[in-house]
């Protein structure tokens, strides 16, 4: 791969921006040129410092100054500075990878490229590809290898649960956005409009490693093709999320009703284990990166 | 001193009894008798609240805009109330929904440490003029300095009270004396005590939170309600009563409690072995159906299934976990 496309810049310095840029400087499908915050105190900011060409406080106004030195920008400040951020970015020609539920761009889980109608990647050089949520992420393999094997869907659940710790301050007061994106990726996946998704926080010490839980009813299932397409998805997705391993496989819960559960221990770049939620969205923004730039270039 | 007001859960937290399927048609009938009683507010929807019916927790038979509808029909003088918590509610799709129908006390409710998750809600319905309580689920789950922090944040964040949930029936009253007392002690603003039975002590731990200085008091007629259920209603009111010769309505409490027995006859919480073994390990009560269900499917016993979810200091909402903790229990 040529360095045209691929020079980087985080937007966002907390949880999620500091393990994108440390990710990022290990990857040499991409060349990391900025790390951007708001308050150059942030610790998240501090920690690059000398190891990246730019290391900006200025928010989005100082990375359009230096416009001309990257390519693609991933997003992971909070669903309504995104808005904004996309509005500047599309006009100056940049790819963005949205890790904020703000539902702006187009929702993309890389392990269903290919699977899906919907799971397409786009031609143009400055696109918007969405990751959803960590719920989102951590559900569509399971879903859509259940609702691929499933007759009548007539609904479908997301529910998660993650380590306290894990969630910042963007995540938590976001969590209606969390839930209303989670909802989409699901009715995207399972086709039915019937959909729910439900986030929990649990504060446990040691803290507990990310669940999350898939429901679906339906007049009929084939139990023993879902758990052996389950399989084949789940291979897809440890390619980038090692620890993505499925808990208690597809199993008929009641009468037309199939649940099954997934665990994500997190790779651990900034954050311990327990932030699987992190690990799986941070690993589905590079992964999406790399297949728009393979794709284009 | 301060007027105590009553707080109706039954229709709320009874429907976890009920595994949510509470029908508009008994909540009508009893809002009309809860309406001449004085009850301050009644509590009505799924167990866990607004947009929580679901596969995890339990499905309901009656939507929530179904059963607030026929609530706000039979209630003219006592107030119409929700429990939501975020993550399961959300503002467009639930709560901004039920201020249409009339809803006037919303209870936004979070884990005992989490009350940043409901800042966003609480605001909104400060803003919008409700009615709002911030709610500290399963309180027994962290110490008082740590109540005092997340009651602080409810109140900046605009709640008018802060209601400590006792939600696993943990404590013993001097439990509930300390935690009271202290909130009342260092924070200006109403608090509120949400009991429930497992160890027997709810309608004391009621009782001990009222003398502390708490001004709101939870319970449901018969004690209706998750797990082994919450303080018995009439029975806060009849004690009540002969502390304070008061007089308040304890007939139409008495009307209340009897509606309620004689339609929900085997669905009456009580306090057994197994509620015991879940307060003791300080585990949400809404959890009994499923443990109950998937000890007696994977052959293990209650105790040991309650004590490994307390172990594993599970909250409320994590449902799922008790198939996968069964499991590991028995090695598969």
């Amino acid at each position: 791969m040529n360095s045209k496309g691929r020079r980087v810049a985080v937007l966002g310095t907390g949880n999620i921006g500091a393990d994108l840029g440390e990710r990022l400087l290990l990857d040499k499908d991409f060349e990391l040129v900025a790390v951007v915050g708001r308050r150059s105190d942030s610790p998240g900011l501090q920690r690059f410092q000398g190891r990246v060409p730019h290391v900006l406080s200025g928010g989005i106004t100082a990375l359009l100054e230096i416009v001309n030195d990257f390519d693609g920008v991933f997003d992971g400040t909070s669903a309504h500075d995104h808005l904004h951020h996309w509005d500047v970015l599309h006009a100056a020609n940049k790819w963005v990878i949205d890790l904020t539920p703000s539902r702006l761009g187009q929702p993309l889980v890389p392990a269903l490229v290919g699977q899906v109608d919907a799971m397409v990647l786009n031609d143009n050089f400055s696109w918007n590809y969405s990751m959803i949520s960590c719920g989102g992420q951590s559900s569509a393999v399971i879903l859509h290898a259940i609702c691929e094997n499933a007759v009548d869907i007539e609904e479908v659940e997301i529910s998660s649960s993650i380590a306290a710790l894990s969630a910042g301050p963007a995540t938590r007061t976001n969590i209606d956005e969390y839930i209303d994106t989670t909802e989409n990726l699901a009715r995207i996946v399972s086709g039915c409009a019937k959909a729910k998704s439900i986030l929990v926080l649990n504060p446990a010490d040691p803290p507990i490693m990310m669940r999350t839980t898939v429901h679906v009813k339906a007049a009929h299932f084939d139990l023993e093709k879902i758990t052996i397409r389950a399989q084949q998805l789940v291979e897809g997705i440890q390619k980038y999320v090692p620890g993505y391993d499925i808990v208690l496989k597809p199993y008929l819960n009641a009468e037309g009703h199939v649940t099954a559960t997934a665990k994500v221990t997190g790779a651990g770049y900034v954050l311990p284990e327990y932030a699987g939620n992190l690990d799986i969205i941070n690993s589905a923004a590079v992964e999406t990166a790399r297949l728009h730039l393979q794709k284009l270039i | 001193m301060t007027i105590t007001n009553f707080y109706d859960v039954t229709l709320r937290d009874g429907n976890h009894a009920l595994r949510h399927q509470l029908t508009s048609k008994f909540v009508g009938e009893y809002c009309q008798l809860a309406d001449s009683s004085g009850v301050w507010a009644v509590e009505v929807g799924h167990g866990n609240g607004l947009g929580a019916s679901s596969f995890l927790v339990g499905k309901s038979s009656t939507s929530d805009e179904g059963l607030l509808v026929a609530a706000r029909e039979g209630l003219r003088n006592s107030k119409l109330a929700v429990h939501a918590i975020p993550g399961f509610a959300t503002i467009k799709r639930d709560i901004y929904p039920a201020l249409e129908v009339g809803v006037e006390v919303f209870r936004v409710a979070t884990h005992v440490t989490e009350a940043t998750v409901a800042q966003t809600h609480i605001e909104y319905l400060a803003n919008r003029g409700a009615i709002v309580h911030g709610v500290l689920m399963m309180s027994h789950m962290t110490n008082i300095a740590g109540i005092l922090e997340q009651a602080k944040l409810m109140k900046k964040y605009g709640a008018s009270a802060v209601i400590l949930m006792d939600s696993a029936g943990h404590f013993v009253p001097s439990d509930v004396a300390d935690r009271v007392s202290a909130l009342k002690g260092e924070i200006d603003l109403e608090v509120g005590f949400h009991a429930h039975n497992n160890l027997g002590v709810a309608i004391s731990n009621a009782m001990i939170a009222v003398k502390n200085g708490a001004s709101i008091v939870d319970g449901s007629s018969m004690g209706l309600g998750a797990g082994s259920g919450n303080a018995q209603l009439e029975n806060i009111v009849a004690n009540y009563g002969r502390a304070h010769l008061d007089g308040t309505k304890l007939r139409e409490y008495l009307q209340m409690s009897r509606l309620v027995e004689s339609a929900f006859e085997d669905y009456l919480p009580r306090t057994n072995s197994s509620s015991v073994e879940s307060g003791m390990a300080g585990v949400f009560s809404g959890y009994a159906p499923q443990v109950k269900q998937i000890s007696s499917e994977m052959g293990i016993e209650q105790e040991e299934l309650w004590n490994e979810i307390g172990r594993r200091r599970l909250v409320a909402g994590q449902e799922s976990m008790i198939r996968e903790i069964a499991q590991d229990l028995m090695n598969l």
